[in-house]
C-alpha cells in the first residue's frame, strides 16, 4: 500500500497503526539478514508509539497523512536516545541528546520510527559497502549494490520493509540509490529541508529528502519535512499540456546504457503525447562542474572530520583516502571553486527559465 | 605539504593520494584561469 492508501485505510478503521508497524517489523526481521538495510531496529519503541498513535486517532486527534505510518531514518539523522552511527566506527556508540529537526518534524507528524538504515560510511561514497556494518544488498538482486550513500533507505523502501525513509544527498546520495533500487528519491532545493541535527558530510552541499515508492508519497513526506509546506499533492492524473520539459542535448545521453536511454526516450514520447512541449536544452559543462564540486566537497568533508584523523584505523580505506585528499586542497583553490560555483549557478538559473 | 600535516599522512598513503589530487588540480587550473577578476564567491542559495 502507498502512504495515502494506508492513511485512508487507517481512518476507515480497517487497519491500525499497530498492525502496520507489526507488518513492517516482521518484514524487516525476515529480510534484513540478507539485505542488511538496517543498522538498528526499534521494535519496542515502535510498538509503543504505534499504540499511542492509534489511541490518538480513536480520540479524534489526527496529525495528518503520516499519522501512524511506519518509516525509517538514514542513520545519519540524529535521533534522541537512539544510537546514530553515520555508518562509522567513530560514532558506533553515539547516542544523541536531541532529535534532528527533520526527525522532530516527522515525529510531530505522527510517523512511527521503526529503525535506522545503513549507509556508506559517513555518507562518503555511493556503494553502501560498509566495512564496519557490512554491505547493503540490492533487493532486486543480492549480488548487486543498492547505490549510496542512502543505500539502506533505498533497499528498505524498494523491498517494502517501510513505506518511506529519509535520505541525504551531497553528490547523489538520494538520487543514486533511488535509481539503483527503483524508488522515488527527492533531493529538494538546498536548505528547503533543515540539515540541523543531521551529521554533516559537506557543509555547503548536504541535502535531506524523502525516499518513497511513489511520487505522491514523496510529496506527502516532503510536506511533513519542511517549514511552510504548500500542501500540494499531485493528482493521480496530472495535466501536463503545455508544460515545457527540457531534454538535454549534451552529456546525459553520452555514456548511457541503451536500455536506460530507450526508457527515457519512451517517457519523453509519452509526455509529448500527453501534450507536454519537449524543449531541447544544453546543460552547463557537467564535467567541469564535477571538478569544481570535488574541489569543494573534499576540503569541506575533511574540515568536518579532521579531528578524528588520529584514529586512522577506524576509517575504511576509501573514506580515509578522500579525507586525506581534502587536506591537500589549498584555501585559495577552495575559494576559487566557490567563485566558479556562483557562475555555474547563474548558468543553471538561465536554463531553468527555458523549462518548467 | 603532506609531510607537515598534523597528524601526518603516512608515506605509503601519500603515494596513493597525491596523484589523484594532482589530476584534480590539473583539471581545475584551466577553469580557475577562466575566472573573471571580479567573480565573487557563492555564499548561499538566497543570493
Amino acid at each position: 500500500m502507498t502512504i495515502l492508501e494506508s492513511a485512508a485505510t487507517l481512518r476507515a478503521k480497517k487497519i491500525s497503526s499497530a498492525e502496520l508497524v507489526e507488518g513492517s517489523l516482521k518484514r524487516i526481521a525476515a529480510a534484513n539478514s540478507e539485505l542488511n538495510a538496517f543498522i538498528t531496529v526499534l521494535e519496542g519503541s515502535a510498538r509503543k508509539q504505534a499504540a499511542a498513535m492509534d489511541a490518538e486517532l480513536a480520540s479524534g486527534m489526527d496529525r495528518g497523512p503520516l499519522h501512524g505510518i511506519p518509516f525509517a531514518h538514514k542513520d545519519l539523522v540524529q535521533t534522541k536516545g537512539v544510537r546514530t552511527t553515520a555508518g562509522s566506527k567513530i560514532f558506533a556508540d553515539f547516542i544523541p541528546e536531541e532529535d534532528a529537526q527533520v526527525a522532530s518534524k516527522l515525529n510531530h507528524a505522527g510517523a512511527v520510527l521503526v529503525g535506522k538504515t545503513a549507509l556508506h560510511e559517513l555518507a562518503y561514497g555511493i556503494t553502501s559497502n560498509n566495512p564496519h556494518y557490512g554491505a547493503v544488498r540490492n533487493p532486486w538482486d543480492f549480488k548487486r549494490i543498492p547505490g549510496g550513500s542512502s543505500g539502506g533507505s533505498g533497499a528498505a523502501v524498494a523491498a517494502g520493509l517501510v513505506p518511506f525513509a529519509t535520505g541525504t544527498d551531497t553528490g547523489g546520495s538520494i538520487r543514486i540509490p533511488a535509481s539503483y533500487c527503483g524508488t522515488v528519491g527527492l533531493k529538494p532545493t538546498y536548505e528547503r529541508v533543515s540539515r540541523r541535527g543531521v551529521l554533516p558530510l559537506s557543509l555547503t552541499f548536504d541535502h535531506v529528502g524523502p525516499m518513497t515508492r511513489t511520487v505522491r508519497d514523496a510529496a506527502v513526506v516532503f510536506h511533513a519535512m519542511v517549514d511552510n509546506p504548500s500542501g500540494y499533492i499531485p493528482p493521480a492524473q496530472v495535466d501536463i499540456r503545455g508544460m515545457r520539459i527540457g531534454l538535454p542535448e549534451n552529456f546525459y545521453f553520452e555514456r548511457l546504457d541503451l536500455e536506460v536511454a530507450g526508457a527515457v526516450r519512451t517517457a519523453v514520447q509519452t509526455a509529448a503525447a500527453l501534450g507536454a512541449r519537449i524543449v531541447d536544452v544544453r546543460v552547463p559543462d557537467i564535467a567541469a562542474l564535477n571538478v569544481v564540486g570535488r574541489m569543494l566537497q573534499l576540503p569541506e568533508a575533511t574540515a568536518v572530520y579532521r579531528r578524528y584523523l588520529e584514529r586512522r584505523s577506524d576509517f575504511g580505506a576509501d573514506v580515509l583516502a578522500l579525507l586525506d585528499q581534502g587536506r591537500l586542497i589549498s584555501g585559495a583553490d577552495y575559494l576559487d571553486a566557490q567563485r566558479l560555483r556562483r557562475i555555474f549557478v547563474a548558468e543553471f538559473a538561465k536554463l531553468w527559465e527555458q523549462v518548467d | 605539504m603532506a609531510a607537515v600535516l598534523d597528524p601526518p599522512i603516512p608515506p605509503e598513503d601519500v603515494e596513493k593520494i597525491v596523484p589523484v589530487v594532482e589530476a584534480l588540480e590539473a583539471a581545475f587550473r584551466p577553469l580557475q584561469r577562466s575566472l573573471p577578476h571580479d567573480a565573487d564567491v557563492w555564499t548561499g542559495p538566497a543570493e
